[in-house]
């Protein structure tokens, strides 16, 4: 290990880590990223082999607690509303593992108190992040259309829309009927050949994993982009605490490699982006004499306000065949109608409907069909029958819903689990029940026969966010505009957590710009930390 | 994806095994046990194998030119996966045993030499019975083992036209006409704007 320091350390090469890594090393800075998991074995991706419903539910389980591979740490869930966590610790983060939903966020996502009054807003608007949407989407690959009237305009710099399948053209047929809005939906898919990737050729069922590399995942978009601008990746890297020099500045890491053994590494400035479980975890853990509530934690804000936003979904049942195995899983055309605040609703904010294949075999026995005689007629019933709508709407952050270090389950090295605390609040429940109920409404007007649904339970831990916000001010908040932290001025966090709120919508997309912005913003202010040390 | 019919379970891996319910999900996660493979039984005594045979043919059984469980190895894959997850294996020893148990003492002769309707029969009341959690485990890997197997595949494709190989080979799709959305294009901005 050499003892200069590198420019930058980036702490987990997720979805944002790989934007902050690559930008960076584009512009000149000597980047080391450490990775607690490794590169991902595409060979072993669950879409690569036929049984690939049963690898997903084992190697591949998106719950950590499931899966187990040796760089995940255990989360209990706790509170009135338990979280199913769904995080993936790899290169590539929880990427790897999602269906490509691609929204920007609304004006109004970064204005919540200030036009509903709960909540907080963010510190900076959508104007100031547009730019970074731009830069990320042309890295990513993003399939969609311009012209959406639920959003502001934009440069047409999308690909083409993913095929909507016959499922789609239901769901079009109802919106039509219903004089909604819909739009197809944006997706982190290459729909054409794209910046050497291949064009998706729709396999569906995308968070399986995407043996054809259109999804895209940080590991096949940013990360060999950056490694051949000389980011240094270390995986398997399991970071113990951050350091601080003695003019409390952040100095580097401490961390065990895949063997357990300790390294220290050196850097001007850091960059935390663990996710919404992983980066307040870490700051907890760098807890000092300086900081003895964890690093960066003068607020008493990290680990709290944890959002997950409301989902659910609808699934409602045709007579006829639907054809609901091709094409994108993460959706279809989807409907915004239903996103901004209306006063004649018992709710604040809204939610989005997105439509999606249906469900595959294995999956749908799971769900519905009894054992014995009539095992046979009922997966009969609703397998090739079903449209499924996945529905996702905004959470107001709440203190109480927070996150803990758990000394009684560690991970393979002996490091703290997490404990989750959530409750859905009384606004999300009453959003979460009229999605439910609209998302019925479209379904019959699609020709349903019979609708179910998932219910507001279990909470779906895919969206894990909040749990370091920014804001303007230091007592309520962790970091700044620029992501960089009130109380550390080199240590920067530029992930999920980072989000104050977490719109309607899923939220990879604004996770990404925001690391873009963040990683330019480091880069303009090279004489804070060149020659710093 | 919407799983399975018990994601309100979330707890630890720890958690899953304290109690008298054993949550097999906490415990599989490293069983890498591939479908459709011809395997012989590594764990089960040739009783208790056939015992199991019949216990997976209850719970899918052969209709309308489909094969029940039992014939897609079903039993040995529920073998294989109890081989590679050591914890579970007697959770599974102990429920084929009471199944035996209990057919015993409805008619005698054993599970495995039973009628298809006294397997049934056994098998609804060990499910009523069970607090072990042996009941969901074989239940959901006997559901793992058919639907991901060629045969099955195969004839959900015959008979409900469900491609089941176009999820890892993919295919053509007509692309997405612009001119649907000719309605939604009329209509005014629907966001809020934000100064």
């Amino acid at each position: 290990m050499s003892a200069e320091p590198a420019d930058v350390m980036v702490v987990g090469a997720g979805g944002a880590g790989a934007v902050i890594a690559k930008r960076l090393a584009e512009q000149g800075a000597q980047v080391v990223c450490l990775e607690q998991g490794d590169w991902v074995d595409r060979q072993k991706l669950p879409k690569a082999h036929l049984d690939w419903e049963v690898r997903g539910r084992r190697y591949w389980a998106a719950n950590p607690n499931v899966r187990r591979w040796p760089s995940d740490y255990p989360v209990a869930s706790f509170g009135d509303n338990p979280i199913d966590v769904y995080i993936y610790n790899a290169v590539g983060g929880s990427t790897i593992g999602f269906a490509g939903n691609y929204w920007r966020f609304a004006p109004s996502d970064f204005k919540m108190r200030s036009l509903d009054g709960v909540g907080v807003d963010w510190p900076l608007t959508y104007e100031e992040l547009e730019p970074f949407y731009d830069v990320n989407e042309r890295e990513i690959g993003v399939a969609g259309l311009a012209g959406d009237p639920c959003g502001p305009a934009r440069r047409p710099t999308l690909l083409p829309p993913a095929p909507v399948g016959r499922p789609g053209r239901l769901l079009i047929d109802a919106y039509e009927r219903l004089g909604w809005y819909w739009w197809p939906t944006e997706q982190a898919i290459t729909t054409v050949r794209y910046d050497g990737r291949s064009a998706c050729d729709h396999r569906s069922y995308c968070p399986f994993g995407c043996p054809n590399g259109s999804l895209g995942t940080t590991d096949v978009t940013y990360w060999p982009k950056a490694l051949k601008l000389g980011v240094r990746l270390i995986t398997n890297a399991r970071v113990r605490s951050l350091t601080l020099d003695s003019r409390g500045r952040a100095q580097g890491a401490i961390y065990h490699d895949s063997e357990g053994r300790v390294h220290e590494i050196k850097a001007r400035v850091v960059v935390l982006c663990g996710g919404g479980l992983g980066t307040p975890r870490l700051l907890m853990l760098s807890d000092s004499s300086r900081h003895p509530h964890g690093l960066a934690n003068s607020s008493g804000q990290v680990g709290r306000n944890l959002i997950v936003h409301v989902q659910s979904f609808a699934v409602g049942r045709f007579d006829d065949p639907v054809e609901g195995w091709h094409g994108t899983w993460g959706g279809t055309v989807s409907t915004r109608q239903f996103y901004e605040t209306d006063p004649s609703r018992d709710y604040v904010r809204g939610f989005i409907m997105s439509g999606v294949g249906g469900y595959s075999p294995l999956n749908l026995a799971l769900q519905l069909a009894p054992w014995g005689p009539d095992h046979h007629d009922v997966l009969d019933r609703y397998l090739n029958h079903e449209v499924c709508m996945y529905l996702c709407g905004d959470d107001i952050p709440e203190e109480i819903n927070r996150i803990e270090l758990d000394w009684e389950h560690t991970d393979a090295i002996g490091m703290p689990g997490v404990k989750t605390f959530y409750r859905l609040g009384e606004n999300s429940q009453r959003l979460g029940a009229d999605m439910i109920r609209r998302a019925r409404q479209v379904l019959e007007a699609a020709g349903a026969t019979s609708v179910r649904d998932f219910g507001l339970s279990p909470i779906w831990g895919w969206h894990l966010m909040g749990t370091a916000r920014m804001g303007g001010d230091p007592a309520t908040s962790v970091i700044d505009r620029h992501n960089q932290a009130h109380d550390v001025p080199n240590l920067y966090i530029a992930d999920s957590s980072s989000l104050p709120t977490g719109g309607g919508v899923n939220p990879t997309s604004t996770i990404q710009a925001l690391a873009a912005r963040c990683a330019e913003h480091i880069w303009d202010a090279r004489r804070d930390w060149q020659g710093a040390d | 994806m919407a799983y399975d019919r018990r994601q309100t379970d979330v707890g630890t891996p720890q958690e899953g095994g304290a109690g008298p319910y054993r949550d097999y999900r906490f415990e599989v996660g490293r069983a890498e046990v591939p479908v459709g493979v011809p395997r012989t039984f590594k764990v089960l005594d040739p009783q208790r194998a056939a015992s199991l045979r019949g216990w997976v043919e209850c719970l899918v059984p052969a209709q309308r030119g489909r094969p029940s469980a039992a014939e897609v190895g079903a039993a040995e894959y529920i073998d294989a996966t109890v081989y590679s997850a050591s914890g579970l294996r007697e959770t599974l020893l102990r429920a084929i045993d009471r199944l035996q148990a209990l057919v015993g003492g409805a008619g005698g002769g054993g599970f495995a030499a039973a009628d298809l309707g006294d397997r049934t029969r056994a098998v609804r009341a060990f499910e009523l019975e069970d607090r072990s959690g042996a009941f969901d485990m074989v239940r959901d890997f006997t559901y793992e083992a058919y639907y991901a197997h060629p045969v099955v595949l195969a004839a959900l494709q015959r008979d409900l036209g469900w491609d089941a190989v176009a999820p890892t080979r993919g295919g053509g799709m007509e692309a997405f006409d612009e001119s649907l959305l000719h309605r939604v294009k009329s209509l005014p901005a629907r966001y809020k704007e934000v100064r």
